[in-house]
């Protein structure tokens, strides 16, 4: 009986849930591309008010990275307060968990016209995720406007201890510039 | 609560930073800088900045805990630079410090980081400061300011209307291949120099900007006048330029924080942020302000730049002045005026 909170800022949703084992003891979310650092705190609290957590799973992306960086930084922050264990997931792989087909593809909003996506076959994720212009994102059938699955992104093996970033930072080096 | 044991998080910039102070007595001040992954673009690249903030906070948090020996759940509250700075950058520090506390159930203080700045100085004087002019000179701002409880009223005079100070250096220090941040640099170079060789502007002196923005700031015609010295003079003496750079910064500063401070009445000057590490300032206004009969108070050097010390400082000061902690859900303001010292 392991009760976990968990936690997925990698999209324009701040999804938290406190779940023990295959049960939803408590779900909530605020829609907003910048919202992150107002809601997650406050649905946290209330989401936590009447259990006592065990863990901590944490969606490490991709997601657009500011956002994205606030639920791992609110994660292992507060794991460390409670002296409990952190686990890190690819949220892509909480998203894809709720779609019931055996060959289709997940994107989520990237900015700059791209997305992250990655394709499942069969219920497992085929290589790692990337980040591509939509036209180049093909061979099966996209879905574009999910969010993660809680229950599913509790239940995922691994732990994926850097955030999912895959771009560099932009920036050019003052030897490089024209 | 008279001697609060606060944990600050700064993380405004490029310095991931955790203090901890138990009232104003500095127990920890640990500070896990990424300037060296900026250097060779000639500045703080915000992203880069994000993503070292997120990798060097834990290590800081616990590296913290361990010099200032007590634990987590020794802790009465958490403090963090709520703005102004980059806000990608912030909501690092912010989301840290929301989940400790909530995790450890604890208030927290979203601060101002200028506010910040200034309350340093608490951890190293021990009457009371206020009140007092405060000048407030870092890489991204430059203000004149009329602090009257560092908890709750804080008046802006002036500030600059273009570069920042520290910024100035930056860029001066870039075209004169110096390398990044500047104000080390020059500050190094300029003492080999002579600070009267070339007469460089001093921004918003005329005697019309006396009357109309007595306590602003221009460094932009400087850097300019600086740049074009540069180029007519293809043989300039390196540390000449830095010197008399440098003296044209630090004259105007002080020129208008002692006008304030001589226009108030209040006989009291701090001087707080990066830029107050410079050497050179440091030491015209010790002469200048005891000339003046006003009480200089510059924070040791290590405490001028960012740091989280500075965080935990004003959080302990706004809990031992049982002021109303932050709500738990707030955001990241990159342009937080400073008369907020903090969000409520």
């Amino acid at each position: 009986m392991t009760i976990s909170l968990a936690i997925d800022t990698s999209t324009s949703r701040t999804c938290v849930a406190i779940i023990e084992d295959d049960k939803v003891l408590w779900n909530g979310h605020r829609d907003g591309a910048t919202e992150h650092g107002p809601a997650l705190p406050s649905l946290v609290q209330e989401g936590i008010r009447a259990f006592s957590i065990d863990e901590v799973i944490v969606g490490m992306g991709p997601g657009p990275f500011t956002g994205l960086r606030v639920g791992i930084a609110f994660a292992e922050s507060f794991a460390l307060a409670r002296g409990i264990t952190v686990r890190g997931v690819c949220s892509l792989d909480a998203i894809a968990a709720q779609v019931k087909e055996s060959d289709f593809i997940i994107t989520v909003d990237a900015r700059r016209k791209e997305v992250y996506w990655a394709r499942y076959v069969d219920g497992v994720r085929l290589g790692e995720p990337a980040v591509n212009f939509p036209a180049v994102v093909t061979g099966a059938t996209i879905y574009a406007d999910l969010f993660p699955d809680m229950k599913a992104l509790v239940a995922l093996p691994g732990n994926i201890t850097e955030p999912i970033y895959l771009r560099r930072p932009d920036a050019v080096a003052t030897a490089d510039r024209s | 609560m008279s001697q609060p044991l606060v944990l600050g998080i700064e993380t405004s910039c490029d310095e991931t930073a955790v203090g901890i102070v138990r009232g104003r007595r500095l127990l920890a001040n640990v500070i896990a800088s990424s300037v060296e992954e900026h250097a060779r673009f000639g500045g703080v690249v915000p992203e880069i900045a994000s993503r070292a903030h997120l990798e060097a906070m834990q290590p800081t948090i616990k590296q913290a805990l361990k010099d200032a020996k007590v634990s987590l759940s020794d802790i009465d509250a958490v403090a963090v630079t709520a703005g102004p700075g980059l806000v990608g950058a912030l909501l690092v520090g912010v989301g840290s410090a929301a989940g400790l506390a909530i995790g450890l159930d604890k208030p927290i203080y979203a601060v101002n980081h200028l506010a910040a700045h200034i309350s340093v100085d608490y951890l190293t004087h021990d009457q009371p400061l206020e009140p007092t002019i405060a000048l407030l000179v870092s890489g991204g701002h430059s203000s004149l300011l009329q602090v009257n409880d560092i908890t709750s009223s804080i008046i802006k005079l002036g500030q600059t209307i273009d570069d920042a100070a520290g910024e100035a250096f930056d860029k001066i220090a870039r075209v004169m291949k110096l390398g990044f941040p500047g104000g080390p640099a020059i500050d190094a170079i300029a003492r080999e120099g002579n600070a009267t060789a070339i007469d460089f502007p001093r921004g918003l002196t005329t005697s019309n900007d006396w009357q109309t923005r007595p306590y602003d700031f221009s460094f932009s015609g400087l850097k300019t006048a600086v740049a074009r010295y540069l180029e007519n003079v293809p043989d300039y003496v390196r540390a000449d330029v830095a010197a008399s750079f440098q003296e044209s910064i630090v004259d105007v500063l002080l020129l208008k924080a002692l006008a304030a401070a001589k226009s108030s009445g209040i006989d009291s000057l701090v001087i707080a942020g990066g830029v107050a590490a410079n050497s050179r300032l440091r030491a015209v206004a010790q002469t200048r302000c005891e000339k003046a009969g006003i009480r200089l108070r510059i924070p040791a050097p290590g405490l001028c730049t960012d740091n989280g010390a500075m965080v935990a400082s004003l959080g302990a000061l706004l809990a031992a002045a049982n002021r109303t902690p932050s709500p738990v859900a707030f955001d990241a303001d990159s342009s937080l005026s400073v008369q907020t010292v903090s969000l409520t």
